[in-house]
């Protein structure tokens, strides 16, 4: 089991009253799973993404990520947790404008204080498997949409995370770029990677192997 | 890491470029002002520290309250100094030096020069730290009629220093010569005193008075080390008495025991370093014009200011600019990054900028220190930077002010929630706006009082421009020193008294403007000793020449042949000596190296400013005799072609000395030049703040147009136009601006007050000045907003809607 999430409440407070953005959520996750999470805007799916990506509280019930009590832990603790499990994927890239291909791959790993030798090759590794080498040196502005979002999941792939998070990764692409994104997802899921995306599309919904459907902050 | 925070830097720099132009011209404009002032102070600061046993010298100094006269002398009496070193053991030595100011020097070839020359006692050179270059390295200064050179005199008399040892010089208007002994190297100009010459007291026969009633003397006193020269001080009162007692009774005919009854008088001590800037003394008794305190607090502060602004605006526009970078923060966070990274990482930009600013500022200095140097009549040199003290607080300088500059805009940035700074969702921070509010009120505090400063200096400037005087300052030509024309005199007054263009000629002692007179003498009345009144020998064409108003009684006349015994006094005389009702036909004495001398008061003449206008109108007597000033009248439009003609026949006569003049008028503003020179570093710091803090307007300005990119476009969709989106913009910062004032003017108001008690006639502060200030500071801090906000509102609205 890589995660599980027990009776998970969300809520803001609006006017007096109690809006829930998240009710009663119960959602177990294996490693090696592919899931989609489905509903319409509103229904509180990027909520939940954040909630399991730790970006963001909840209010109650409990979360277990690997043998850890998320619920218990505090922010700093978090974000250890986060810092090297999950790689998180964007709608709109997040790349670092200033920042060569090269050198926003290579971000992460300077968090992780990592030695030089050692970030070379693994962004050099990085380049290889994406098929992106010929890009390094050009700034993000420089790709298009398809190329940047494959440097997004670049990025988020380099720290070797047990678990991705992506939202809506395709909602800024155009058909084509999107179908290939989803099968590099497939493909990386089929290597071992746990994925959970959320997604508009049933037809990108399909890649996954179970869906989760969200209406008005609870699971259907 | 460090790479990547200073690659991130760079890149950031470079891609906004006209944020960065403005905060490191800002900051660099704040910084060169600071080390100019810093340049400035350290120079006052260091006057006479390069004398080795500069904390040992101390100078004697008298003052004294006679008759309600305040008098206050940096020289004391002839036997002063060898007194106080017989009589205290922890005086180790003592020296004395008699100003001569500037004298006509010649070599044997006699041709003169002009040489700034004084007598010194032999141990001078034992007291001060005044190296010999070459010659008699030992006691250059036994021998009378021995003198000492500066390296640069030398040079100037025998082309090559080496030259020196010696040679003779001759002293104009007496029958000295002086046999030069040895080179020194030229005195530093950050001395209380600076000579070419330094001649041997041996031979000047004042020196060997025992007078204690005549002085003249700097004396300078080398004390036991670690010695508190306060304990030696309170001493000296019984000293006075003692040597004094019984020539004062001689003199005034009261012991000293009664005349101390009612006045007051001392000697003091006046540690060295102290000298420069405490220099109140009877300008006559000065080498040199002192420093003033009060300046270098008045620019201390503005410097302080100045960096605080600069300062302010850099983490101003650094926060400003954080919209930008709040995706790059979030991003950081989302992958791992730590606050305190972050917070590294935004330091270290800081610094960067800081640096920048710093080179920038050195730039600026480098420029513009002639212009500072003219401006402030210092010799400032960069060289000074080079200290190891100044380069290590300039060192400090760079991470204190990459500190002040960076750790809120650190602190601030890094603290977003990564959620939130992705969205670009942390604006509504309330804290965070009323610590930029009040930075922004404190920026505009200095600079309207800076402006209101400025202008009530001009206003005062050209008061004193404008002050009825009591005598006419213009189109008089003045020629001093004619004892130069020796048995030509005559012919060369009559020459030009037979010019048509010359409407009248007087020949006097004093002017009232210009080189400063302590022309003094005592006064008695029924033979009691009233008080020191000041002199001036005028003729018969001196009160219409320069203008003034007889109030009473008649002026000087040929016509009545004994007029030598007569005078006429000033107004305040007649009070101060008790004529006020009918004055005429008064007597008194006035005393003279030749005894006391009866004098009959025949006019009293209207009161006029022959001081400065920083002194009230001091009693004057005109007695009718012979000065060495001659004085014309003529039109200004006939001026050149007359000092054209007197100086041609000057020159015929083939003197040793050049025909030299001055006009009353422009003499009369040098008095005051040292107010000029303030109004005009006051005027160009006044003009730089408010450059800087409108910087900071821009900077806020444009934080305040991203923070409502949207809300400007959904406005204009509604239908708003550009001219309610621009009030809408500028309000806020206008109010910040008009609560500035609330504060800048009493303060304003109390500082200039202070400043104006310097003068004895002064302007009122009036109602209009603070209008006029605020106005001037709202307009510029308007045309700023406006620019900046005119753009926001043009923009295209479906671009701002658009984002999200």
């Amino acid at each position: 089991m890589l995660l599980q999430l027990n009776n998970i409440y969300k809520w803001v407070n609006s006017g007096g009253q109690r809006v829930f953005l998240l009710k009663d959520i119960n959602l177990n996750v294996n490693e090696g799973e592919f899931i989609s999470v489905m509903g319409p805007s509103g229904s509180g799916k990027s909520t939940l993404l954040n909630v399991i990506g730790m970006l963001d509280g909840f209010d109650e019930g409990e979360y277990n990520f690997l043998d850890e009590s998320v619920h218990n832990l505090k922010e700093k603790h978090r974000a250890t947790l986060y810092k090297q499990y999950i790689g998180f994927v964007f709608q709109a890239y997040h790349l670092i404008d200033e920042l060569t291909v090269y050198e926003n791959l290579e971000m992460p790993l300077l968090y992780k204080k990592m030695k030089g030798t050692e970030r070379k090759a693994l962004v050099a590794d990085a380049l290889d498997r994406f098929n992106i080498v010929g890009k390094k040196d050009l700034f993000p502005t420089q790709l298009s949409g398809g190329q940047q979002q494959l440097v997004g999941i670049a990025r988020a792939l380099i720290t070797n995370p047990k678990l991705i998070l992506a939202d809506e990764p395709t909602g800024n692409l155009n058909s084509k770029q999107g179908e290939e994104i989803m099968d590099l997802f497939k493909q990386l899921n089929q290597e071992g990677v746990t994925i959970i995306q959320v997604t508009h599309s049933e037809k990108n919904a399909a890649y996954g192997s179970r869906i989760v459907n969200l209406l008005d902050g609870r699971k259907v | 890491m460090f790479r990547n925070y200073i690659k991130i830097a760079l890149r950031n720099l470079l891609k906004n470029k006209s944020t960065f132009a403005i905060n490191i011209l800002g900051l660099g404009v704040g910084i060169a002002s600071c080390l100019l002032i810093l340049l400035f102070v350290t120079d006052e600061l260091s006057y006479d520290s390069f004398h080795e046993k500069s904390d040992q010298i101390v100078r004697v100094v008298f003052k004294a309250k006679i008759n309600n006269e305040d008098i206050k002398e940096a020289v004391v009496m002839a036997p002063v100094a060898q007194t106080l070193k017989n009589d205290f053991p922890e005086v180790l030595d003592a020296a004395r030096l008699r100003n001569r100011g500037l004298q006509n020097i010649a070599t044997q070839n006699k041709v003169y020069r002009k040489a700034r020359f004084a007598y010194v006692d032999a141990n001078f050179f034992n007291i001060f730290t005044l190296p010999i270059s070459k010659g008699n390295t030992i006691s250059p200064l036994k021998e009378p009629f021995s003198i000492v050179i500066s390296e640069k005199e030398a040079e100037n008399y025998f082309g090559n220093s080496a030259l020196a040892i010696g040679k003779q010089l001759y002293l104009d208007g007496s029958e000295d010569v002086y046999t030069i002994t040895a080179v020194m190297e030229n005195i530093p100009k950050n001395s209380h005193f600076n000579f070419d010459l330094l001649a041997s007291m041996q031979g000047h026969t004042p020196s060997n008075s025992t007078s204690w009633t005549d002085s003249g003397f700097h004396t300078y006193l080398l004390l036991r080390p670690e010695y508190n020269y306060l304990e030696l001080e309170a001493k000296l009162p019984t000293i006075l008495e003692k040597y004094m007692g019984s020539q004062l009774q001689e003199a005034l005919g009261v012991s000293y025991k009664d005349f101390t009854k009612e006045n007051q008088l001392g000697l003091y001590l006046q540690p060295l370093s102290q000298i420069h800037l405490n220099s109140d003394f009877s300008a006559a008794s000065q080498m040199k014009e002192g420093g003033n305190k009060k300046y270098i607090y008045i620019f201390g502060a503005v410097s302080l200011f100045m960096l605080l602004i600069a300062c302010i605006n850099f983490t101003n526009l650094s926060t400003a600019t954080a919209s930008k970078r709040s995706k790059e923060v979030g991003i950081k966070k989302v992958l791992g990054s730590g606050k305190y990274q972050l917070r590294f990482q935004f330091l270290v930009e800081s610094l960067l900028a800081t640096a920048i600013a710093l080179t920038l500022a050195l730039v600026f200095l480098i420029l513009f220190l002639p212009l500072f140097n003219e401006l402030s009549g210092k010799e400032l040199e960069l060289s000074y930077l080079m200290q190891p003290t100044i380069a290590l607080f300039l060192i400090g300088l760079l991470i204190i002010i990459s500190l002040l500059a960076g750790l809120y805009p650190a602190f601030f940035l890094s603290s977003f929630q990564p959620l939130d700074a992705l969205r670009s969702k942390f604006y509504g921070k309330r804290n965070s706006k009323g610590i930029r509010s009040s930075l922004v009120v404190f920026q505009f505090i200095v600079a309207t009082v800076l402006i209101f400063a400025t202008l009530i200096v001009k206003q005062q400037m050209t008061f004193i421009q404008n002050k009825e005087l009591g005598y006419n300052k213009e189109e008089l030509l003045i020629i001093r020193n004619t004892n130069a024309l020796k048995g030509h005199e005559i012919s060369f007054l009559n020459e030009l008294k037979e010019d048509t263009r010359v409407l009248s000629l007087s020949k006097a002692s004093h002017v009232p403007a210009g080189s400063v007179n302590d022309d003094m003498s005592g006064v008695f009345v029924n033979n009691k000793f009233q008080r020191r009144v000041f002199v001036y020998h005028i003729d018969e064409h001196y009160i219409p020449t320069l203008g003034m108003t007889l109030q009473a009684g008649r002026n000087f006349s040929q016509d009545f042949g004994s007029d030598s015994t007569k005078i006429i006094i000033n107004e305040s005389a007649a009070k101060a000596l008790g004529f006020e009702e009918d004055p005429i036909g008064k007597t008194l004495e006035t005393n003279s190296p030749f005894g006391r001398k009866l004098r009959t008061v025949i006019g009293v003449v209207k009161d006029f400013h022959f001081k400065s206008l920083h002194q009230s109108i001091e009693p004057l007597i005109f007695d009718y005799s012979q000065g060495n000033t001659i004085i014309i009248k003529a039109k200004t439009q006939e001026m050149a072609g007359l000092i054209q003609i007197a100086s041609e026949k000057w020159d015929k006569l083939q003197l040793t000395q050049p025909f030299y003049y001055t006009l009353l008028d422009e003499d009369y503003n040098q008095t005051y030049l040292a107010e000029r020179k303030i109004g005009k570093i006051l005027s160009i710091f006044a003009l730089l703040t408010i450059f800087v803090a409108c910087l900071g307007l821009l900077g806020l300005i444009t934080f305040t147009a991203e923070r409502r990119f949207k809300e400007i476009g959904i406005r204009k969709v509604l239908g708003s136009n550009r001219i309610q989106i621009i009030r809408m913009l500028s309000q806020d910062l206008l109010k910040l601006v008009s609560i500035s004032f609330l504060i800048a003017f009493p303060l304003a108001y109390f500082l200039m007050n202070i400043w104006l008690q310097d003068f004895a006639y002064r302007i009122q502060i009036q109602w209009w000045v603070f209008v006029l200030a605020g106005c001037i500071t709202i307009t510029i801090a308007f045309a700023t907003i406006s620019w900046r906000s005119f753009k926001a509102a043009s923009q295209n609205p479906a671009k701002s809607l658009q984002t999200e």
